[in-house]
């Protein structure tokens, strides 16, 4: 195996930005019908070394080789040509075109489309993964799970074989990443090359043969992963031991958030959360596991007082707030980690000094009567960008100059920064790595303790086992307790998720 | 990312200047004669300037307006139909009301028309998401007529043939700050200048501001933050609406001084063009304005040599593709 010619070769590519050195000498072998991992932290240098793989970076330095053929390709409109396509972590699904018409776009077989024949191979395609579509409904309706298996679908149609998806199981239940990794193992045994830039070790254990760790934009190491140990690699990641979080069992005895009988209608008019009603107490961190689209969204959304419920009461801090507006709970103290946080949590075009504010911007400490306090402002984004170590390059550059995992840090540590007695956070440590997940739980922690509560939407089951005091489930909007004897069972908890009797 | 080819642009840029010679060439004008004719007539002369100075007030507010409701995401389009209701209740009001209190009072109902005439537009917006573009070109269309009708009837002056209302008293008028010398300067240009640096300061260092362009570049994010986007929303395209009705009053004021049928020679759609020019500074609206009015000014002067005045439309409209190019040119999608 190791004699013969890798699909991809990558020798000492070399990137820089200015004076920033992404990439420095890293090499990278990916052998033909295999899946091969690529692990790191935020800012390792991962998605730069695949960004020059697939063409829409020219590196610096250094070579590309696909099956001993150099290569440099100018777009990546030229790298799936030959056979290199990319899954990124935000999909390119447009949701007012059809499932079809998503999977043929930019890619159609002609001006005129044969539509007959295109559904055709649509279906064989899918049908070859063990994938359903409905082809002709508009994609607006799939969930992510649907949305990644058409993005794979993409490159298969535009005859990739060589495939890097970018956190694949980012937005995925555990089911759903299971059969992902099922048809990756079939798509590799039939001669496909992939490779998976993950942050999931267990996924790299499981199903990955080979893994490449980078750290500061350095190769640590490569090598197969029968050879290594979860906790080897996630020491080769951080490059040092990580502490092993001491898990102080917490009891609240003070009701902070009181929800009594919550029903809260979908963007489709259904009742997307039903009659729900919890406690949270004072100093919890609460988790509430779920397959993505059973409510987590509704329910945070009426919360934070974005979305109306139909019926029900929100009691925080004593207070009825059911119908106090949004601005009003963030007065109250509520604090979001938004799920999209290109969508709800920055302003891409605007400067980090500019976003630091952002929902904080009538915060006295953040103005001065009703103009805004620039230097107050400044002070705090740099003491934000500090909290969890935001990479960046100056307050006054764009949110956009910064990485996903650089984002989330920043995001996450705004909505812990001022007086926050509600933090509702929604995948808060998506894009983090194993450092940054530990530092933001433990931030919600110590947030929570000293005199708050903080509510976490997830669908790691493991993440929240392990970070969160307590773990309700909800499942098709229903939201429920975990029986007390089972509140440490993984498989009585995921059953929980699916719907399934205990 | 990837950027298009500095060559590309001087290429594009030349073409265009080419076309313009081609114009000039096709309607028999000497092209050098021309240029020089058109840049002495609107800055190389008293009067030069003053008619420069004079076209550009109105773009200066009308620009402001257009500005605001940018920034909040809107496309005003409507300017020009406000500031023409803007203009004809300033008349009315000035003529029903002589003296310097008719004259505040005609300022004010300037603002009130034009912020009457976009409030349904925001709130249709806002509420219904019926777009801005059209509402606000339908309102156009029923200012236009509205006024025409007006003027034709109860608002004529009878002892004229064509519709056009009574001239204002010379105390109505805006005072002229410097009457003698070269240089006539209406308050009008500073009341202009100081509205623009008024909306860049506000929009700059205000909280409401902050929401407002928010609500402009990520509605989601900014609702997320707890500004009430619809709110916003009306709010922004009203307050733009006040200002284009108030470039109206302002310009009868100042320098019509009475209201005739299709009184606005679209100045509310060459305030696009200042705002989009301005881009991203609110304070660039003012060398925008500046050769807007240049332009303006200095095609009316070679309109003497034979030239159309049209060719002020056709050299605006490619200044604002060239300055397109250049500016976007970093904006191409990146992979």
């Amino acid at each position: 195996m190791s004699q013969e010619t890798p699909a991809v070769q990558m020798t000492d590519i070399v990137q820089k930005f200015g004076s920033f050195t992404a990439l420095d000498h890293v090499s990278l072998a990916v052998q033909k019908g295999g899946i091969h991992a690529l692990v790191g932290e935020n800012g390792a240098g991962k998605t730069t070394l695949m960004k020059v793989l697939y063409g829409a970076l020219k590196q610096t330095s250094g070579h590309v080789e696909l099956s001993g053929r150099p290569i440099q390709f100018r777009n990546q409109a030229e790298a799936i040509q030959n056979g290199i396509g990319m899954v990124s972590q935000h999909y390119a699904i447009i949701p007012e075109l059809t499932c079809l018409q998503n999977l043929m776009l930019g890619a159609e077989p002609g001006w005129a489309i044969p539509v007959k024949k295109a559904e055709e191979r649509a279906y064989d395609l899918a049908s070859k993964m063990g994938f359903s579509f409905d082809w002709n409904s508009p994609a607006a309706g799939l969930s992510p799970a649907g949305a990644q298996k058409l993005e794979i679908l993409k490159l298969l149609w535009r005859k990739a074989s060589i495939m890097i998806l970018d956190e694949p199981t980012a937005m995925l239940s555990p089911s759903d990443s299971d059969a992902l990794y099922d048809s990756l193992k079939s798509l590799a045994e039939g001669g496909a090359t992939i490779i998976v830039v993950t942050h999931r070790l267990p996924e790299v254990m499981e199903s990955c043969q080979n893994v490449t760790v980078l750290r500061g934009g350095k190769l640590i190491d490569s090598r197969p992963v029968s050879d290594v140990t979860t906790a080897e690699l996630a020491n080769l990641i951080v490059g040092r031991s990580l502490e092993i979080p001491t898990k102080e069992g917490f009891l609240g005895s003070n009701p902070w958030l009181q929800v009594k009988g919550l029903t809260v209608k979908g963007d489709r008019g259904n009742e997307a959360v039903r009659n729900a009603s919890f406690t949270l107490c004072k100093g919890e961190v609460v988790g509430i596991a779920g397959v993505d689209g059973n409510g987590q969204r509704e329910l945070f959304q009426a919360l934070s007082g974005n979305r109306k419920p139909q019926g029900g009461q929100i009691v925080l801090a004593g207070k009825d707030v059911t119908k106090e507006g949004q601005a009003q709970r963030i007065q109250a103290g509520v604090r979001q980690i938004p799920e999209d946080r290109h969508a709800e949590g920055v302003i891409e075009e605007w400067s980090l000094a500019e976003n630091a504010s952002l929902g904080l911007q009538r915060h006295p400490t953040l103005r001065k009567g009703s103009f805004i306090d620039r230097k107050a402002r400044l002070d705090f984004a740099s003491k934000i960008a500090e909290r969890f170590r935001t990479k960046h390059s100056g307050f006054q550059k764009p949110m956009k100059s910064l990485s996903g995992g650089n984002q989330q840090r920043f995001v996450a540590a705004r909505a812990l920064a001022i007086d926050p007695k509600l933090v509702l956070a929604f995948q808060p440590t998506r894009g983090l790595d194993i450092d940054g997940t530990q530092q933001v739980y433990n931030a919600l922690r110590a947030t929570a303790r000293s005199g708050g509560a903080a509510l976490v939407v997830s669908f790691d089951l493991d993440e929240l086992l392990e970070h969160c005091d307590r773990v309700m489930v909800i499942c098709h909007g229903v939201l429920s307790e975990v029986p007390e004897n089972q509140t440490r069972d993984r498989a009585a908890i995921g059953r929980l998720m699916v719907g399934a009797e205990l | 990312m990837k950027k298009t080819p500095i060559w590309g642009m001087w290429l594009f840029t030349v073409g265009a200047f080419a076309f313009v010679v081609a114009i000039l060439v096709l309607v028999k004008a000497v092209p050098l004669e021309t240029f020089s004719g058109m840049v002495t007539g609107a800055l190389g002369t008293p009067g030069g300037w003053r008619g420069t100075l004079r076209e550009m007030t109105p773009l200066l507010i009308l620009g402001a307006a257009v500005f605001l409701a940018l920034k909040a995401g809107l496309f005003n389009i409507g300017a020009d139909g406000q500031y023409t209701v803007g203009a004809l209740a300033g008349v009315a009001t000035a003529l029903a009301v002589p003296g310097p209190l008719g004259m505040v009072l005609a300022l004010g109902a300037g603002c009130l028309a034009g912020a009457l005439w976009a409030l349904p537009a925001g709130l249709i917006k806002a509420y219904k998401g019926g777009h801005e573009v059209i509402t606000t070109i339908m309102m156009n269309n029923i200012a236009r007529f509205l006024t025409v009708a007006l003027v034709a009837g109860p608002l004529r002056n009878p002892a004229q043939e064509s519709a056009t209302t009574k001239i204002l008293a010379k105390e109505s008028q805006l005072p002229i700050l410097i009457q003698d010398g070269p240089f006539r300067l209406n308050i009008a240009l500073f009341l202009g200048l100081g509205i623009v640096i008024g909306v860049g300061i506000w929009l700059r260092t205000t909280v409401s501001g902050y929401e407002l362009m928010a609500t402009g570049a990520n509605k989601r994010a900014a609702e997320a933050s707890g500004v009430s986007v619809a709110q916003t929303l009306v709010k922004a395209m009203t307050a733009s609406g006040l200002l284009a009705g108030l470039a109206g009053a302002v310009h009868v004021l100042a320098y019509e001084n009475r209201f005739y049928a299709d009184f606005s020679p679209g100045f509310g759609f060459d305030a696009l063009g200042v705002a989009l020019l301005a881009a991203s500074n609110p304070f660039l609206l003012i060398p925008a304005a500046l050769l807007f009015g240049a332009i303006s000014q200095g095609t009316s002067a070679i309109s003497i040599l034979g030239v159309p005045k049209g060719l002020s439309g056709v050299l605006l409209g490619l200044t604002i593709l060239v300055f397109a190019v250049f500016r976007y040119r970093k904006e191409t999608p990146h992979a």
